[in-house]
């Protein structure tokens, strides 16, 4: 008979690490913030409909307030009077909280090399996934949102303890 | 004693002292080019273009004349055949030729009314591409704002759009404020035109046509243009913070300085005022009091 033979009462236990559950149940129901800024939310909005179906990841549950969500795809160009507002934002949505950067504005401006644009959001609030493209379309949308999982999945307490009370170059 | 010709190692290309930063200050969107003609339609302008260039013409068909005779006269002294006389040049015509449709008179009903009730306060009418367009003196624009609206033939109910041109070629007239307006009864439209200069405040439209509010917020906002008697003459597009007026031609594209500011931090203390001011109304004190 082989040695590694599961006994009966690992048939019904599994054994894992509370960091490890907790970022799966993390990862695995992401709530986005409704923000739309301009046409990236319009893919956005495909990425969640029915024919991509945003939901099959446990992020289909759009929130229309800060404080509920976890996610803020910030989809769309970022002028300067938009700025204070998503930083409000951003200091609103209770940890942990991630920022996903939908297409070329929000990355680095866009074709907006100008006055009233921020080249990019994340001069404003830290991002974890840039998603170039313009509009991305909704694959590249649920791919950044997978590359985002991945993210969750490898963090741990002890990066979030760094991030937040150690400086950081 | 020469030395050796030692063959010389190609320059390594030097390492660049950190990460690559775009220069926006060297940028040439950044560069602002004056311009120098002020393309502002007008039946006198194009009056007296056409009549210059009709002078410039009939001057270079007499210099060609002159210049025939001299030569006829040359020829015949020396004996020789008399040469070509000179034909006067078509100007060549061009049937796909594009061109934007030039100022004629005033023929509208509306116009030569306006002209009648106002007198010598227009300035001047003209129609464009079946546009009417009626200058009047700067300081009558409410007047004319009046009798366009209650007028029982003119009937201009509606100010559709409202908005300014900046010419800094032009010194007495950097601005042109433009009221686009519309009788929705008799399905007619106007524009009337003022030009300013700068510093110049005009009377706001606000006491009589109430979509002039954010209009005029609009054009202080992107041009600099102050209106008098104006309930609320506060930027509307830019944050209260801006400096400068986006839409003047001296204005970069690329800003001036906001590419400076990082937004981690509070810049120019507006929010942190803010903060006091609805802090002050909510009873808060977030002041604290120093221990001295």
């Amino acid at each position: 008979m082989g040695v590694n033979q599961p006994t009966a009462l690992e048939h019904v236990l599994i054994t894992t690490k509370v960091e490890k559950v907790m970022n799966w149940a993390r990862a695995s129901s992401v709530w986005p913030m409704t923000f739309g800024l301009a046409c990236c939310a319009i893919e956005m909005m495909a990425a969640g409909a029915s024919k991509f179906d945003f939901d099959r990841f446990g992020a289909g549950i759009f929130r229309a307030t800060p404080r509920q969500s976890d996610l803020m795809i910030v989809a769309g160009t970022v002028t300067y009077k938009m700025a204070p507002v998503i930083k409000k934002l951003y200091d609103q949505m209770p940890e942990p909280k991630w920022v996903i950067a939908m297409g070329s504005c929000a990355t680095a401006g866009g074709p907006f090399d100008s006055y009233h644009t921020i080249q990019g959001v994340d001069k404003v609030i830290p991002v974890d996934v840039f998603i170039p493209g313009c509009p991305p379309k909704p694959e590249s949308l649920i791919y950044g949102f997978l590359k985002l999982q991945d993210k969750i999945m490898t963090s741990s307490i002890a990066d979030r303890y760094k991030d937040i009370f150690e400086e950081v170059g | 004693m020469a030395e050796p010709l030692e063959p010389q190692a190609p320059e390594a290309p030097e390492a660049p002292a950190g990460p690559y930063v775009y220069d926006y200050l060297a940028a040439p969107n950044r560069q602002v080019v004056l311009p120098k003609t002020v393309p502002l339609p007008s039946l006198r302008t194009y009056q007296a273009e056409v009549a210059a260039a009709a002078a410039a013409d009939e001057a270079k068909w007499q210099k060609q004349l002159a210049d025939f005779e001299v030569a006829k006269a040359k020829a015949e002294a020396e004996g020789k055949d008399a040469p070509k006389p000179p034909v006067r040049a078509v100007p060549r015509k061009d049937d796909n030729d594009m061109k934007t449709p030039w100022p004629t008179e005033a023929k509208a009903a509306d116009l030569l009314k306006l002209q009648e009730l106002l007198g010598d306060k227009v300035e001047e009418i003209f129609e464009q591409a079946g546009e009417r367009v009626c200058q009047v003196k700067k300081e009558a624009i409410l007047e004319a704002l009046k009798v366009c609206r209650d007028e029982a033939s003119l009937k201009y109910e509606m100010l559709a759009d409202q908005s300014a041109t900046h010419y800094p070629a032009a010194k007495d007239f950097a601005f042109s404020i433009v009221y686009h307006l519309t009788s929705v009864s008799r399905h007619q439209r106007l524009r009337l035109r003022v030009l300013v200069p700068e510093g110049f405040l005009p009377d706001s439209a606000c006491s009589l046509y109430p979509s002039a509010n954010w209009m005029e917020r609009e054009i202080y906002d992107m041009l600099g243009i102050r209106f008098a008697n104006h309930p609320d003459m506060t930027r509307i597009l830019c944050p209260e913070d801006w400096e400068g007026y986006p839409l003047r031609k001296e204005y970069p594209t690329v800003g001036l300085g906001q590419r400076d500011i990082d937004f981690r931090d509070d810049r120019g203390g507006v929010l942190n005022r803010l903060a006091m001011v609805k802090a002050g109304q909510m009873g808060i004190n977030l002041k604290q009091p120093k221990a001295e």
